[in-house]
């Protein structure tokens, strides 16, 4: 091993113990289970995997159809940039599949805006693109459920001006709308439980604190608080990962709440981090690639333009 | 459909969304720098691009992808079809990714696929996976034969293969390989078939009794016939050899065929035998001898000192003469010797010669040679040598300018268990006259169709001449690396031996510079006893139990108290059934367990009537 500086050792270990801390004392399961159900926080439930019967009555009713999105940029500096932006909708039932794509450059926007504000704007043209794959979805794909990769509030928030036109569809045509979440930011519990819990915890992540504390197919069902209203959630253990997800629905779609658990616990594969396979295969195709937005730099732009917008840094090999 | 990924000058990746790759396919590779490429599929594969094949090394869960399905998902919609193409030549640099390909007009690859005409070749089979290139193909070479695929039999829809001719004179001998069922008699059929056709002459040794040509397979159309083009003998019966003609050698064989003589047997075989010894002459040359040997010269002797007819007396000089000139024979090999006489004399073998066979051949038809496999063996040693000594000796005559021989044609020799008739690493009579074929044959227009279960224990200086290689189903690690020792069967080809369907082979031949994937037509004709043998025994069940019924029908009902009395007429009427009350007992309750009869129980005890 190389010399380390004396002084970089001396940082990590010091940032490492009390990581280590943090971590001895996270309440133990069954400690963390009670204090949950005393609370009135939520409840545990269990799942289980849908019958064929079901399946096919489900896929009587329009299959389902998985949504998701990706955006890539270049590598250079701001606004030296190309941003790349595509949604797919994609459904188990009709072969059709539904793009939406953009494609965005500081350079050329109206407006003057900072990194920060550009970053804002990536986010939530890519909601929207979403959100535009979804409500065409349901228009034409006219699934039983709608899988979307990552949270409902999250297109409630950046995608505003389409999110009541998708809520409304949904409800409309009674097709059910599920987002399913993989990297859990929330605090509901630590919020909650902040008497009980033990210093370091006090602003622990969901995720953090359900670590291992679930059984695989067991969910916990939280109580709709602050900018969850109108939703209702669940995190729940889908696959050997003790690391749970999270299920969004909406509050008028609330009596379908089981049913949604077991769908996704059904299309989670065991072995797989806990989202169901059919957003991994929409994720897949929907991904723009560095290969991808390579190529279309080299088609459109030629040889010596991309040399503008990729810098000598990013060529070098890592 | 196009190449993709990395490429060699031997080998590319095809890639198509839309179609599947089949292996052995002829591709055209249509690079932009080297022009027109052909290759050939060696390795398809079908894969969906978006499912993972295993999340962490483990397999996807199955349960899921099935939930998918049942979601109205196909996974074959994003499927991508990958197929490993070794190109027919190397080109001169590797070839250009993203390089179109599409499958062949029949044109742009008939001199890989046809070599022949349907008139002068023979049509074995059809090449696989060329349909798409047959609908191409010249109306003539289209839907010549049935094959016989997944249950149905139909026309061919495939480009055939065609065995030329006139490539035998190059290419002489033929080799079949393959394990138990893999097609080789049926292989064997089609060849004999299309030689009759053709009016070829040929010889098949037929120790399996299968080879029969006038029962036509049932669902054919225009089936020929074969009745008038084919000849069948059996040894001892229509064909035999003659003693006169018989030399030392062809004697030794033959009598060591019936069980292998000692060495004694066979050094006083050698002194015994005289030139144009007739059966009788011979034999009771051995009778006397063996005669002498027991009474011992003193005795004949005083008995020569008796009086007595004249016959007699002149038996018993012959034999004092006998024993004079042949004072060291033992007795035991002298009786040894005429044991085996009587054995070969019994089976009819000198009550008959070849003549029939040549007559056969001379008309152009097909002898099928029957008999069992030893008496086979010695006596083709025989029929073979005085063949091909036929058309040898007419041969060299023409050569020398002296045409005034007699014409013998050219013709095929066949058979199955080749490894019998010239086996490796030991002697066998038939050994030395198939191993002289198969290395001067060609000059003499005598072809070899040698077909054998154990390729390795052929005899390799007879392998080695099989220039036309058909190879079946092989199973056996040691038969796969004696063929891919002997023939240009690839690595990729080899692998698949093991798996092949039954009537299914490679071709391997220096005539088409390739290896062929083909599947072997229908025959025409059938073998008299197909019958698989479970069938046939759920048949001889069957007919057994429907003659009981029969022959109990008038007894009916019979009580078992009553069974001796029953037993006495049935015996009286099939003496052959050999009923005892046991067993009448038995086939009683076989009957009412399969329904046909029933049984009740009343006071005199059980009793079995009709239903
Ligand atoms: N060309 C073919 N077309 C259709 N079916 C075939 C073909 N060849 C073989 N079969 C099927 O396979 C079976 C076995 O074939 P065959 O009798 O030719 O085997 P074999 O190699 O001679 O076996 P064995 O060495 O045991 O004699 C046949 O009875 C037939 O059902
Ligand atoms: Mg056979």
């Amino acid at each position: 091993m190389e010399r380390l500086n004396e002084n970089l050792k001396t940082e990590f270990s010091i940032a490492a113990s009390a990581l280590r801390k943090r971590l001895k004392e996270r309440p133990d399961r069954e400690n963390l289970r009670d204090l949950i159900e005393k609370s009135g926080l939520g409840r545990f439930k269990r799942s289980r995997r849908m019958t064929n019967d079901e399946l096919k009555s489900l896929s009587e009713k329009g299959g389902i159809v998985g949504v998701d999105g990706s955006t890539n940029s270049t590598a250079g500096s701001f606004p030296y940039v190309i941003t790349v932006q595509q949604s797919l909708a994609k459904s188990t039932a009709v072969q059709e599949e539904i793009y939406y794509s953009r494609v965005l450059c500081p350079l050329f926007m109206q407006e003057d805006m900072d990194e920060a504000e550009y970053l804002e704007l990536t986010k939530s043209s890519l909601a929207s693109l979403e959100a535009m794959a979804a409500i065409e979805a349901v228009e034409k794909l006219k699934p039983a459920v709608i899988l979307v990769d990552g949270s409902l509030v999250r297109l409630k928030i950046e995608a505003k001006s389409l999110w009541g036109d998708l809520k409304k569809a949904a409800i409309d045509k009674g097709i059910l709308l599920v987002g399913v979440v993989e990297g859990i930011t929330t605090k509901i519990i630590s919020a909650a439980l902040k008497e009980s819990l033990p210093e370091a915890m006090k602003g622990a992540c969901d995720w953090e604190l359900l670590f291992g504390a679930l059984d695989v197919g067991e969910g916990l069902e939280v109580v709709p608080t602050g900018l969850k209203e109108g939703f209702r959630t669940v995190f729940m253990r889908t696959s050997l990962d003790p690391k749970p997800i999270g299920i969004d629905l909406l509050e008028e779609q609330y009596e379908y709440m089981e049913q949604v658990e077991n769908l996704v616990f059904t299309l989670t594969p065991q072995d797989g981090r806990g989202i169901p396979l059919w957003l991994d295969l929409v994720d897949k195709k929907v991904k723009i690639s560095d290969a991808l937005l390579e190529g279309l730099l080299k088609a459109y732009l030629g040889e010596d333009f991309s040399e503008f917008l990729t810098p000598k840094r990013a060529k070098r090999s890592p | 459909m196009q190449v993709v990924g990395l490429t060699t000058p031997q080998e590319v990746f095809v890639a198509s969304r839309e179609r599947k790759f089949r292996i052995n396919e002829i591709l055209v590779i249509e690079d932009p720098h080297q022009g027109s490429l052909i290759g050939e599929v060696v390795e398809a594969n079908s894969y969906n691009r978006f499912i993972p094949l295993s999340i962490n090394h483990d397999f996807v869960d199955a349960r899921v992808i099935e939930s998918l399905e049942r979601l109205g998902y196909s996974i074959s919609e994003d499927e991508i079809n990958i197929a490993r193409v070794k190109l027919r030549n190397e080109a001169s640099f590797p070839v250009t990714t993203g390089a179109k390909a599409h499958l062949p007009e029949f044109s742009e690859v008939k001199d890989l696929l046809v070599r022949s005409t349907p008139q002068e070749g023979l049509a074995l089979g059809e090449i696989k996976n060329t349909e798409e290139t047959a609908d191409t193909m010249d109306e003539n070479l289209k839907g010549l034969f049935y094959v016989y695929t997944k249950g149905e039999k139909k026309k061919t829809k495939n480009v055939p293969f065609l065995l030329d001719l006139k490539s035998f004179q190059q290419y002489p001998h033929i080799g079949i390989f393959g394990g138990s069922g893999s097609g080789k008699s049926y292989g064997l059929r089609v060849i004999m078939e299309e030689l009759m056709l053709k009016e070829i002459p040929a010889i098949i040794l037929d120790p399996h009794y299968e080879m029969d040509f006038s029962t036509k397979e049932e669902g054919l159309e225009g089936t020929p016939d074969f009745k008038s083009a084919f000849k069948k003998f059996q040894i001892g019966e229509d064909i035999g050899v003659e003693f006169l003609a018989l030399g030392k050698r062809d004697l030794l064989d033959l009598l060591s065929a019936v069980k292998p003589l000692t060495e004694a047997m066979s050094s006083a075989v050698e002194i015994l035998h005289r030139r144009g010894d007739t059966l009788l002459s011979f034999s009771s040359r051995l009778e006397l001898l063996a005669e002498a040997l027991e009474l011992g010269r003193i005795r004949i002797e005083k008995i020569l000192q008796q009086d007595m007819e004249p016959q007699e007396r002149e038996k018993y000089k012959k034999m004092k003469e006998l024993l004079e000139e042949y004072p060291n024979i033992p007795l035991v090999s002298v009786q040894g010797i005429a044991w085996r006489l009587r054995r070969l004399q019994a089976s009819g073998l000198f009550n008959h010669n070849i003549k029939p066979v040549k007559e056969a051949l001379l008309q152009g038809k097909l002898a099928v040679i029957q008999g069992p496999i030893w008496l086979l063996q010695v006596f083709s040693t025989y029929l073979l040598a005085n063949l091909y000594r036929a058309r040898r000796d007419y041969k060299d005559g023409e050569l020398k300018g002296n045409a005034k021989g007699e014409y013998f044609p050219p013709f095929v020799i066949a058979t199955d268990e080749a490894h019998n008739f010239a086996p490796k690493g030991y002697d066998a009579p038939s050994k030395g006259i198939i191993t002289e074929i198969a290395q001067e044959g060609r000059k003499y227009g005598v072809f070899l169709v040698l077909a054998t279960q154990r390729p390795t224990l052929l005899d390799e200086t007879v392998t080695a001449q099989l220039n036309t290689k058909i190879i079946f189903r092989t199973v056996r690690g040691h038969d796969i690396a004696t063929i891919t020792e002997e023939t240009d069967i690839g690595a990729e080809e080899a692998k698949r031996l093991p798996y092949l369907p039954s009537g299914d082979a490679f071709v391997s031949s220096p005539l088409f510079g390739r290896t062929v994937a083909i599947r072997v037509r229908l025959p025409y004709t059938k073998s008299p006893h197909t019958l698989n043998p479970f069938d046939e025994i759920k048949n001889y069940r069957q007919k057994a139990e429907e003659r009981l019924l029969d022959l109990l029908e008038t007894h009916l009902p019979i009580y078992e108290t009553n069974l001796l009395k029953v037993i006495q007429a049935l015996n009286a009427e099939a003496p052959d059934l050999k009923l005892e009350v046991r067993t009448l007992k038995e086939s009683l309750e076989t009957l009412v367990k399969s329904g046909k009869l029933q049984k009740t129980d009343t006071p005199f005890g059980a009793m079995y009537h009709h239903q």
